[in-house]
């Protein structure tokens, strides 16, 4: 009898199994959302030579948006950078070279008009790409109605009009930039602008087909049909929210025979242990590496390394909610600058190819005009130095009356970002006898709120470049600035900084001497921020994918020049 | 029985009403703005960006505009996704999870009943340390965890099933829906087991087995049908967890589903996804409830539904 | 044969007096509900095991941290990511500090001149394994005990008066759960979280915060069960007050699904915890748990097994012991099961 029971246990276990199976079979057949991408996948391989054009790549996080006005995020800023193309676009040493642009702009003797001439280039429908498209996208940004956000942070101070157009007492249709006729663009400024051209190259400055957007309306780039492509790709099989899409050689594109790469398929992998498991199966051409991954794969053959330009750095409030933190003391500063071991830090716990900042302006980001980086001018400032450190914190504690110390470390709540705290906490009260550190980790929406209300004493932050030029850095932390946020005022490094946008604009030795003067400044005599380290980044590349060019700011990636040689 | 129907879906009502007052305002009420660039730009600038998604009026007005929009069935738009309708994103992500979500269930519940009935039929022998094992294994080894294993032993080294996206079809489905299944596999074995072991214990057992009834009859005709009704009740939250639950499954396989998204959207304050999502699980939830309520009174007739008892 | 009994004498027999006080009286020693339960609960293997298990990891995770020659907050950068390594086991060719870098075998220990052992190995930023690992126990049972607790008593509350006094308090108290338990726990969690201090207290409160419904509906159906049967019946037809009836026949009737969900809802608020670690939102460091160092662990799970091991074995033991001596105490308190 008992046999007879277990008996029919099984039995039921097999008709379960089987019911399963069965149900499967039916929802094979309705699955059917991605059998386009496979039939492509199929004819392409049918027609394969021996060196198939097709790139498999991972994405981090979905598209939000393919508008070039509402842009905001790494992922779109890299898509559009890939699927259009402005006047200038960064070249495969990362200078902006002249794209849409035909040949260099004429620029008035007072560096504040340029004229264009657009050469003959199509949109992927087939009509041409006219001034009229830049004039129509640009006064669309600063159209309120559009809300867009990069749109006027971009162009505020830079293009004319921009600001007042933003205050609301001028119209948006004013804005300094005017098609003369169909292949010229008259752009204004509102003072000379060193680093305009390179400005040309962002997404923001993209131009849009008028008649395209309009037709539309509230539909434009709401998927991959919904837009308008003029550059060396196209994007397809996207629908507004999904985790895959491609990208396709664009046909209309004025310089397609550069573009080698026949389609680049797309998959939003937000675990970096799946990433290299897709790489390691062969269904990834391209995987990033979390720091565990990258010491691991550290003799990898297929392991690369590419530099950000992203620094990290202490932000020490001055004055939380209106009142005097111990922060406020230099020494206090300038002992939390010089008390923690950058090197351990990036070589330990990111390892991920980050390294050391001693400096604000990062490594490899901007050069003069012999080609020299900005870096070579100060050197290192604020190094690690244990014994100064503590000498500064005891001279800061008199200072203040005190004989310990609590701040509080605002974090975000990354997992690097979560063990980088970890880390920094330990060493500054290792280092600092009589400091206690505590730790707050807080998602990122959070922290900017705690930012913006000046609700904090210390916090990890970081800044990403948004042109090429030290002043995206350096602006920070004028008085008053919308992202100083911690009370840092020092007239001194208001004047120098100021001077590089207006007199001294025309003047690059003398404004390069303005602008390293302001980061020393900042750094070794004010110790107004402390930073920690600039941002590296490891992939594990197939050996046959060439030519990826990765850029400092903007869109992150360039695949115009990439192939494919030496899979089979 | 009508009647007590008709009232329940008068509560439902009030219930999702209580449930959109109560998060609108609890969202309102966290700290972070749904505009990613907030700090960037100038105040004159991000008013302009607030008008647009109505941020700038008071409170109780975006509340009013809100509810009327939820009348009408209009989710409003998502702020990450800057064209996308949040009905739009809910309905795009929501079929997978359905998908790999209903297959753990059903996998891991009727595995579970299984293992629960071996447990219960052989009580303190081999099989049922065995079962109890089994379910502890899947209750005590996170989902992350779990799925994280099965991809690299069952994809990466044996290659069986693909590593993750959605591209295989229903293979691609497999590895999730198993990763999905241990939660309710453990609770139902565990569940039944306890009322199996109750079930034959009781007198209307002792007597069937005293008229001779074979073990079979037993087991499946009377402990079984009787030891499901505790089930009934946890299914609902089950099935609940399973949808929030993918989340973790989902982005390990990199699966377009609406678990990942739902905390993406929360970790950026994008109000819109996170109201629209909240009530979509919460409708979800009601209903599961409700058809609980009623299948619990049919299945066990010694419990009669609230409304008919007077 | 045949017995003559006329040949036994008449004065071998006594009259046996029926006394109908006694008719009543209970001839085996009266146990009290306990001691009972203990009777019971001695004769099943498992349970006992379970209970030596758990007092083993309770005083381990109080002990250890203090036994191992390392403090679970110190950073030795030097000395990140070692694997185990026993003084004594080390010679059998297991724990002796070997493993992987960059594909190859190495001895790790050799390699960053390491002269001291650790027992379960070191994490990314050269903290000893072995305290940590104590240490997170700690803060996990804390945090479970704790959850599970509250839970309890607040679910067994809400459904036993939802279940037992019915109609219109019923009604109204289901409503209540009902718009609750629509809420998805993730949003009230995270809501919970931005809010408050992050830390125990908060993960705490935010796991409790729903959990006790799922107790709650169970105590409902289960007296809802109960309360209309013939001997609770006939316990009311006798005079009893709701009290008595609440605590002499239906608590015991349902004590062994409380325990069994409460046994449950220990691995479930651990597990919670390990969840909201994986979503960013657990523990604030340096503190540890169970649930935060198998999240950091399974990341690297290719190359330092270590990392999740031993904190999983230790969460593993946990939910088996629990379990087992849930169902232990399951069986020895069904007052049905007496025999």
């Amino acid at each position: 009898m008992k046999n007879s029971k277990l008996a029919w246990l099984i039995s039921l276990l097999l008709f379960v199994a089987l019911f399963l199976a069965a149900c499967g079979g039916d929802k094979e057949e309705s699955t059917d959302t991605t059998t386009d991408t496979e039939d492509t996948d199929a004819t392409t391989e049918e027609v394969a030579t021996d060196e198939e054009q097709v790139l498999n790549l991972i994405m981090n996080a979905e598209i939000p948006t393919m508008d070039s006005a509402l842009v905001t995020d790494a992922v779109g800023f890299d898509l559009l950078n890939n699927v259009n193309e402005g006047l200038y676009r960064l070249n495969q040493d990362n200078v902006a070279e002249p794209a849409i642009s035909d040949g260099e702009p004429t620029i008035s003797e007072d560096g504040l008009v340029y004229t264009f001439t657009i050469r003959d280039a199509n949109w992927s429908d087939g009509s041409p790409v006219t001034a009229n498209d830049f004039e129509f996208a640009w006064k669309r940004a600063m159209n309120p109605d559009t809300a867009s956000e990069y749109g006027p942070y971009m162009m505020d101070g830079v293009i004319k009009n921009a600001t007042e157009i933003m205050e609301g007492s001028m119209e948006y249709t004013e804005l300094g930039v005017k098609a003369l006729d169909e292949k010229t663009l008259e752009v204004t400024l509102e003072k000379p602008t060193p680093y305009f051209l390179s400005l040309m190259s962002f997404g923001t400055f993209l131009p849009q087909k008028e008649e395209f957007v309009t037709a539309q309306g509230a539909n434009y780039a709401k998927n991959s049909e919904a837009v308008l492509y003029n550059g060396p790709f196209t994007l397809a099989n996207w629908d507004g929210t999904g985790l895959s899409w491609q990208l396709l050689k664009n046909e209309e594109y004025w310089d397609k025979d550069t573009v080698k790469l026949t389609e680049i398929n797309y998959d939003v992998v937000k675990e970096p242990g799946t990433g290299v498991n897709l790489y390691s199966e062969g269904q990834k051409d391209k995987a990033p590496l979390t720091g565990e991954f990258a010491m691991q794969y550290a003799a990898d053959p297929d392991l690369i390394h590419e530099s950000e330009t992203s620094v990290f750095y202490f932000k020490y409030n001055q004055e939380r909610l209106g009142e005097k933190t111990p922060l406020a003391n230099v020494n206090i500063r300038e002992a939390i600058s010089k008390a923690f071991n950058k090197q351990d830090l990036v070589d330990v716990v990111l390892a991920n190819g980050s390294v050391p900042a001693n400096y604000l302006i990062p490594k490899d980001f901007t050069f003069d005009t012999d080609g020299n980086d900005f870096r070579d001018v100060n050197g290192d400032m604020a190094e690690f130095n244990a014994d100064e450190a503590k000498a500064a914190f005891e001279k800061g504690l008199s200072d203040l009356g005190v004989s310990e110390l609590q701040i509080e470390l605002l974090n975000g709540d990354t997992e690097s970002a979560k063990k980088t705290g970890e880390y920094l906490k330990n060493q500054l009260e290792t280092n600092l006898p009589g400091l206690t550190v505590k730790l707050k980790e807080v998602p990122f929406n959070v922290r900017l709120d705690l930012d913006t209300n000046q609700d904090y004493d210390m916090q990890i932050a970081g800044w990403g470049p948004d042109y090429q030029d030290p002043y995206t850095f350096m602006n920070l932390w004028l008085t008053g600035g919308g992202n100083n946020k911690m009370s840092f005022s020092n007239a001194d490094y208001d004047k120098l900084v100021s001077s590089s946008v207006n007199e001294l604009a025309l003047d690059p030795e003398a404004r390069w001497q303005a602008l390293a003067d302001a980061e020393k400044l900042l750094i070794e005599e004010e110790y107004g921020i402390g930073p920690i380290y600039q941002r590296g980044l490891m992939h594990l590349q197939k050996p046959y994918v060439k030519g990826i060019v990765a850029h400092p700011f903007g869109g992150d990636y360039s695949y115009k020049w990439a192939y494919i040689e030496g899979k089979n | 029985m009508t009647k007590y129907i008709i009232r329940r879906i008068v509560y439902m009502f009030i219930t999702l009403f209580l449930i959109a007052t109560a998060t609108f305002f609890l969202m309102k009420a966290l700290p972070g703005s749904p505009i990613s660039s907030a700090s960037k730009l100038p105040p004159s600038q991000l008013a302009v960006v607030e008008a647009k998604y109505g941020l700038d009026q008071p409170i109780p007005v975006q509340y009013a505009k809100y509810m009327l929009n939820l009348a009408k069935g209009d989710l409003g738009n998502s702020f990450q996704f800057k064209n996308a309708s949040v009905t739009e994103l809910i309905m795009n992500r929501l079929g997978v999870s359905v998908l790999i979500g209903s297959q753990g269930l059903i996998l891991g519940v009727a595995l579970g009943i299984l293992l629960g009935m071996i447990a219960a039929l052989r009580q303190n022998t081999i099989w049922d340390y065995g079962s109890t094992l089994i379910a502890i294994i899947g209750i005590s080894i996170p989902s992350f965890v779990f799925a994280t294993l099965l991809q690299y032993w069952l994809a990466v080294e044996w290659s069986i099933f693909p590593v993750g996206l959605w591209k295989d079809g229903w293979m691609s489905s497999i590895l999730p829906s198993i990763a999905l299944a241990m939660g309710p596999l453990a609770t139902a074995s565990r569940f039944i087991r306890t009322e199996m072991i109750e079930v034959l214990s009781s007198d209307y057992i002792t007597l069937a087995k005293s008229k001779g009834a074979n073990g079979f009859e037993i087991a499946f005709k009377h402990a079984f049908r009787n030891a499901l009704i505790p089930l009934i009740t946890v299914l609902g939250p089950l099935a609940a967890g399973l949808l929030t639950g993918s989340l973790v499954i989902e982005q390990i396989f990199a699966i377009p589903g609406i678990g990942e998204q739902f905390v993406k959207a929360i970790m950026s304050n994008d109000f819109s996804i996170i109201m629209g999502t909240t009530l979509f699980f919460s409708v979800f939830l009601i209903v599961i409830i409700f058809v609980v309520d009623v299948l619990y009174g049919i299945i066990d007739p010694r419990i009669r539904l609230s409304g008919g008892s007077k | 044969m045949s017995l003559d009994l006329k040949k036994i004498p008449a004065e071998s027999f006594e009259r046996v007096h029926i006394d109908s006080s006694h008719a009543e009286r209970i001839s085996k020693p009266s146990l009290s509900f306990w001691q009972d339960a203990w009777l019971r609960i001695r004769k099943n293997k498992a349970a006992i095991a379970s209970i030596f298990i758990l007092a083993f990891i309770i005083i381990m995770a109080f002990v250890g941290p203090m036994v191992s020659p390392h403090d679970a907050e110190t950073q030795t950068i030097t000395h990140a990511n070692l694997p185990p390594k026993v003084p004594g086991l080390e010679k059998l060719g297991i724990f002796d500090g070997v493993g992987t870098l960059a594909g190859k075998e190495v001895d790790l220990y050799e390699m960053k001149k390491v002269d001291t052992y650790y027992w379960f190995g070191t994490d990314g930023l050269g903290r000893d394994m072995f305290s940590r690992a104590w240490e997170g126990t700690q803060i996990s049972l804390l945090i479970a005990f704790v959850a599970a607790l509250i839970d309890m008593v607040i679910g067994v509350a809400y459904g036993g008066i939802s279940g037992y006094y019915g109609g219109r308090v019923d009604d109204m108290m289901q409503r209540v759960v009902e718009i609750l338990y629509g809420i998805p726990t993730l949003v009230i969690v995270i809501l919970m979280l931005l809010f408050m201090e992050p830390g125990v207290t908060a993960i705490i409160i935010a796991i409790t915060l729903t959990g006790w419904i799922g107790m709650s509906r169970i105590v409902r159906g289960q007296v809802l069960k109960f309360k209309n049967q013939e001997f609770v019946l006939a316990s009311r037809t006798l005079g009893a007050s709701n009290g008595r009836i609440i605590s002499k026949h239906i608590l015991p009737n349902i004590l062994g699904v409380i325990i069994i969900n409460t046994m449950f809802t220990i691995p479930t608020a651990i597990f919670f915890e390990a969840f909201l670690s994986f979503i960013g939102l657990g523990l604030q460091a340096p503190d540890a748990s169970l649930g935060t160092l198998i999240n950091d662990g399974y990341k690297v799970i290719r190359f330092q097994p270590h990392i999740l091991l031993y904190p999983s074995i230790i969460l593993s033991l946990l939910m088996i012991a629990f379990n087992l001596l849930g169902d232990g105490l399951r069986d020895a308190l069904d007052p049905k099961m007496k025999d």
